[in-house]
């Protein structure tokens, strides 16, 4: 019994007594709120990485377009079938409207990545490992041509569904938009680590990442298997998208390189394949910019981030959580 | 690899790519795509106060394609504008102008090496007599060089930075014709812009501590240097100096960290394409920022109404409420709306910031060679320097869209304007009113 | 011609007599080989610039001028290629040291660098120039000894960022966003290079191409070349066969920054004018997409995709609508091409990659690695095998 209840909260002290210790260091809860949101959308992003990266080893560039593009098609389901242009103020209502536009963003993201998988992947599945990363560029290219071409070069706005109404809250004022917001990233994260940990096609995934001869020798559709990943990943990236959008009220089309270049920054740190270390490393790197805007050097934040990813590595070579291997394994 | 085959890949390819290239000098205007445009009347001579037959061109040099668009594409516009309306009234002394549309962005970025690759080009085509643009101060300090060996006229429309015109620095651009300047811009140096705002703030409006943000662009950090010296120097507090990219997705924590400072304003030294509006919508949101003024540049002023293709009140929304904005120009021209008309006849959209502004450039080409003509210049050659020899000469005032022009030794305006703004949200759409108007000397006066 | 047969490094099998003679000869004289080949191909593009078709669609002196710059990016490609070629170590953030070497050249000839006004002469600066481009090499290079694979091209891509953005944001040194501008152009034996004529330009880089290909051929021959090979085969079987790979990496990264640096110093004095924002990662990357089009290890092969790929996107990819509209072409000659230069340059590299995924050129090592194990597992060229980085659960 008492092994069980120390592995339960050992990480729920770990996690509260960061939690502390961040909102301390970023003097207050109005920065430590911008921190969460901006961690939330980083991991989101940075887990699709991940998950492409641990099953076919392969970076996958496009993934933040994958999330600039889903920013768009939910701006597009909010703007036009739903025709929203203020604010909801009924909870009921504005939680149907997020699951209008969030489901069938995720679904329609899910598909294109397995499309893009398909036909930008898959025959170069055994192809030099260079091969499909210059593809992942140029599908990076592709995607944001295609909404350029639709919705032009300028930042577009998505209408503001949910009311600025703000509450005091531990010498800050927090919006219940941004808590919202956090709490459907952290709603989905947990899902991906049930789903990854506790089902059939879960195991699959896993088992195809360890050895997908094997694998495929146990009897798992490595094909279906890689699908089904690219799916997850790129509806997670939807899921970020929907995020940002509905929370910074405005999309454009060049958004998703920067964030996905963070993000991806973020799942190195992490330790590249690890689910959870991708969730944490998105928050570091949400933290490190954060802090270095605090003190007064925003100019250097990135220079920040980079500079931590590297330390980090020369320390320990496979990110944060990475499992530490061997020269070869 | 086997070497026939390698000489037949190189082979095509080499084929295909020149195929593609072709005619890099004709135009994308209507003009007839012929090959050899230039073609002025011989022995003019004999036509009484010279005449000229054929197609003459004004090439264009700005950021096209990617992001960079929204800057470029309105700019160009301005001059295809010009150009028709001139060849609708006949031409320049006889003579049909066509326009060559450059774009030196490369993956969407402004690339000074290819703004001067794009530059050699246009020189390289005996037709051209002019060139409008760039949009970028750094793209324009590797591509001055090359037009003033080659003694081609550039008007800037957008260009602000100090260094570009003004010795020292500008100097080090000129080294090949240090007394024969091809140069010329229309807009106001940021060493006027950024100080009329400061005053603006600090006496009209009565900010004494201002928060200053910039794009790290080089017009954002020259506007807001030369804002801040201004601050200062009048006894007003800069609470922080902060610097977001172009990159920035996330400007909210820039302001809740300052906000704890309590300043009286925002001064946002950069263009809404390069994300200050943004900033603007964003920074609203935080306490502390809700009423505040927040003042600009006219990277911010773009007078362009709220929901114009990526206009300033566009992007911020309901954020945009007590902003104030300068420009670099006279605001008493005589008929600003039949430019606007005319430029949404023809593209079917409202104009740009620097849609008049390149107009006005293309509109001194144009007088310059009028004048060039007139003098009984016939051959390409004689047409460039006569165009760069007016264009340049203090002497010669141009009547523009803008105003009267006219550009001193360094080509910068002898009469530098800014003209006040401030957005009124009471109007449907919300749009830029006009608060006043401001004459300054030459910024190079003796 | 023969310049190629030999610089691909086998012998035309089914060729007989003076062809395959000709190769033999070309493979053990490679140098001269080389420097053959470059002056019958650099004397030969511009002719043939003359000719038409080409002299009519541009002037021979933009030609060159676009061959010089395409030259530059050929250098840097021919350098990238020692990391990822030939040692087999990705690095995604190659600009950087491009942007070292252009900057320390700026600083040693303008007269607009804030601290210090200088005049040192171009020649001696281009050795300066790689030589502090390959001390970066070994600065980048040392800490990341440990990483392997992906994760070395995380870091060399932090790398990549961080370095423009210091000289971006200590502006107290380089001028920040301003740029560094009036950078002097060379001038050799008192003939001074102008902006106006392009040919010296040219014949210089062609100069600087030919002799970094033949210490690159020489160092793939070399003792340190079959290290390299075996280093990125397999790093242990290597170590254990005596290699030091902690100084073979290290060399790696050191002589592939030279070049770079050497192609900065070329590009700061040719455009004289250097600012941060000409390094970002678009340009790592786009020297990646060369050496991986042009068949990765294969030096005329990188060299080739470089070149092709520098005229797809700066003159090819910009040139598509006056070209439909001269050729009249009716659906085509009313979409405006620029708009789209991304899309199809996106489409391009997709479709080249999934054409010719080893590359257009693929090194003859490599093409035998890829046809004769195509059933077993070869898609591990870079790093570690793919089962070293499980997914995890924890």
């Amino acid at each position: 019994m008492r092994p069980d209840i120390v592995r339960v909260l050992q990480p729920i002290v770990i996690i509260a007594v960061s939690l502390v210790v961040v909102w301390l260091l970023l003097g207050g809860t109005q920065q430590f709120m911008n921190f969460l949101t901006l961690g939330a959308i980083y991991a989101l992003i940075a887990l699709g990485y991940t998950m492409v990266y641990g099953i076919i080893e392969l970076i996958n560039f496009a993934h933040g377009d994958l999330f600039m593009f889903g920013a768009f098609v939910a701006m597009w389901i909010l703007t036009v079938p739903l025709g929203m242009t203020g604010a909801v103020d009924n909870p009921l209502q504005l939680t149907v409207i997020l699951v209008v536009v969030m489901l069938p963003t995720m679904i329609v993201m899910g598909l294109l990545g397995t499309f893009i998988e398909r036909f930008a992947y898959r025959p170069l599945r055994h192809a030099p490992r260079l091969a499909p990363l210059i593809t992942a560029i140029g599908v990076s290219f592709i995607l944001q041509n295609v909404i350029y071409s639709v919705f032009g070069p300028s930042p577009v706005n998505v209408p503001q569904v949910f009311p600025l109404t703000r509450f005091e809250f531990l010498g800050g004022r927090v919006s219940f938009l941004s808590l919202f917001m956090v709490a459907i990233a952290v709603f989905l994260m947990v899902l991906l680590q049930l789903f990854v940990g506790r089902t059939r096609l879960g195991r699959a995934m896993r088992s195809t990442a360890q050895d997908r001869e094997a694998a495929e020798l146990m009897g798992v559709d490595i094909n279906q298997t890689i699908a089904i990943t690219f799916f997850i990943a790129a509806a997670l990236a939807g899921a970020g998208g929907t995020i940002q959008g509905l929370y910074f009220g405005s999309v454009q089309f060049n958004l998703g390189f920067f964030v996905g270049l963070k993000a991806f920054t973020a799942a190195v740190l992490g330790g590249i394949g690890n689910t959870t270390g991708a969730a944490l490393g998105g928050f570091v790197i949400a933290f490190i910019e954060v802090f270095a805007t605090q003190l007064g050097y925003s100019r250097w934040s990135e220079v920040a981030v980079f500079t931590v990813l590297i330390l980090v590595l020369v320390f320990r070579p496979s990110g944060i959580l990475g499992q530490q291997l061997g020269e070869r394994a | 690899m086997k070497l026939w085959k390698l000489g037949a890949l190189m082979g095509a390819a080499a084929i295909l790519i020149t195929a593609c290239s072709s005619s890099a000098t004709s135009a994308q205007s209507a003009a007839p795509a012929s090959a050899a445009p230039a073609s002025v009347a011989p022995g003019g001579s004999a036509a009484a106060g010279g005449s000229c037959t054929g197609t003459l061109t004004i090439g264009t040099e700005f950021p096209m394609s990617g992001g960079e668009t929204a800057n470029g594409e309105p700019a160009a516009n301005g001059v295809k504008l010009l150009v028709d309306q001139v060849n609708k009234a006949g031409g320049v002394g006889g003579c049909q102008l066509q326009v060559n549309v450059q774009d030196d962005a490369v993956n969407g970025v402004h690339d000074p090496q290819q703004g001067a690759k794009n530059l050699q080009t246009l020189v390289a085509d005996t037709s051209v007599v002019g060139v409008v643009g760039p949009y970028n101060s750094n793209v324009a300090k590797a591509e001055i060089p090359i037009s003033n060996e080659a003694g081609l006229l550039m008007c800037s429309p957008a260009n602000t930075g100090v260094g570009v015109t003004m010795p020292p620095e500008g100097d080090t651009y000129r080294t090949a014709h240090p007394d024969k300047i091809a140069y010329i811009r229309t807009a106001t140096p940021d060493n006027i812009q950024g100080p009329s705002m400061a005053d603006y703030m600090y006496n009209d409006l009565g900010v004494k501590s201002v928060y200053i943000l910039d794009d790290t662009e080089t017009f954002g950090v020259g506007v807001g240097d030369s804002f801040q010296q201004e601050f200062t120097k009048l006894g007003g507090t800069v609470v922080k100096r902060d610097s977001a990219p172009k990159s920035t997705s996330d400007y909210t924590p820039l302001f809740t960290a300052v906000a704890g400072q309590k300043p009286g304003g925002v001064y946002l030294a950069g263009t809404t394409p390069s994300g200050m509006g943004l900033a603007l919508k964003q920074g609203r949101t935080v306490p502390g920022f809700e009423t505040i003024p927040f003042g600009g540049p006219d990277g911010i002023a773009d007078l362009i109404p709220a929901g114009g293709e990526g206009a300033t009140l566009t992007v911020a929304g309901a954020a945009a409420h007590d902003v104030y904005g300068t420009l670099g120009a006279v605001h008493d021209i005589p008929n600003p709306q039949a430019f606007n008309d005319a430029y949404k006849a023809m593209f079917g959209k409202d104009p740009g910031a620097y849609s008049a502004p390149s107009y006005s450039c293309a509109q001194v080409i144009v007088a310059a060679l009028k004048k060039a003509i007139e003098a009984g210049a016939t051959d390409p050659a004689a047409l460039r320097e006569g165009v760069r020899a007016n264009a340049t000469n203090s002497a010669n005032s141009f009547d523009t869209a803008m105003g009267t022009l006219s550009f001193d030794k360094y080509g910068d305006n002898t009469h530098p304007f800014i003209s006040f703004y401030k957005t009124d949200m009471t109007t449907n759409p919300a749009s830029w009113v006009f608060v006043k108007q401001q004459e300054f000397t030459d910024p190079n006066a003796p | 011609m023969t310049a190629s047969a030999g610089a691909a490094g086998t012998r035309p099998q089914g060729f007989r007599g003076m062809r395959d003679r000709a190769g033999t000869l070309a493979a053990s004289h490679r140098s001269i080989t080389i420097i053959v080949g470059w002056i019958i191909v650099a004397t030969a593009l511009p002719l043939l610039m003359l000719v038409p078709p080409f002299s009519t669609f541009q002037t021979q002196s933009l030609w060159i001028d676009g061959f010089t710059n395409a030259g530059v990016f050929i250098l840097l490609a021919l350098g990238l290629n020692v990391v990822v070629g030939f040692a087999g170590l990705l690095d995604l953030g190659y600009a950087a040291f491009y942007a070292i070497g252009a900057y320390t050249y700026a600083f040693a000839a303008s007269p607009t660098v804030p601290w210090i006004s200088l005049h040192v002469p171009f020649w001696p600066m281009l050795l300066v120039g790689a030589a502090v481009a390959a001390m970066f090499g070994l600065l980048l290079g040392a800490p990341t000894l440990r990483l392997r694979g992906d994760y070395l091209a995380i870091v060399t891509l932090g790398f990549g960022e961080i370095v423009p953005a210091v000289f971006l944001n200590a502006d107290k040194v380089t001028n920040g966003t301003n740029g560094i501008g009036g950078v002097y152009k060379p001038d050799l034996f008192g003939y001074q290079f102008t902006l106006g004529n392009p040919v010296p330009y040219y014949i210089a880089m062609v100069a600087i191409i030919a002799i970094v290909m033949i210490l690159v051929y020489r160092l793939q021959d070399s003792r340190l070349g079959r290290a390299w090979m075996a280093v990125r085969e397999d790093e242990l079987a290597a170590a254990s066969n005596g290699v030091n790979t902690v100084t073979t990496k290290l060399l790696a990264f050191a002589l592939g920054a030279s070049t770079a640096g050497l192609a900065g110093v070329f590009t700061a004095s040719k455009l004289t004018f250097v600012s941060p924002d000409q390094f970002s990662f678009a340009v790592s990357f786009t020297i990646l997409a060369m050496v991986v089009l042009g068949g990765m290890g294969n030096v005329w092969g990188v060299a080739v995709g470089a070149f092709l790929l520098y005229t797809i996107q700066s003159v090819l990819l910009k040139q598509l609508n006056p070209f439909f509209h001269t050729l009249n072409v009716p659906f085509l000659k009313d979409i405006d091409f620029v708009q789209y230069q991304f899309l199809l340059y996106g489409l391009a590299l997709v479709l080249m990659m999934l054409l010719r995924p080893e590359g257009l050129f693929p090194s003859s090592r490599r093409r035998r690695e890829l046809h004769t194990e195509v059933d077993e597992y070869v898609g591990d060229e870079l790093g570690p095998d793919p089962s070293s980085s499980p997914m995890e659960q924890s």
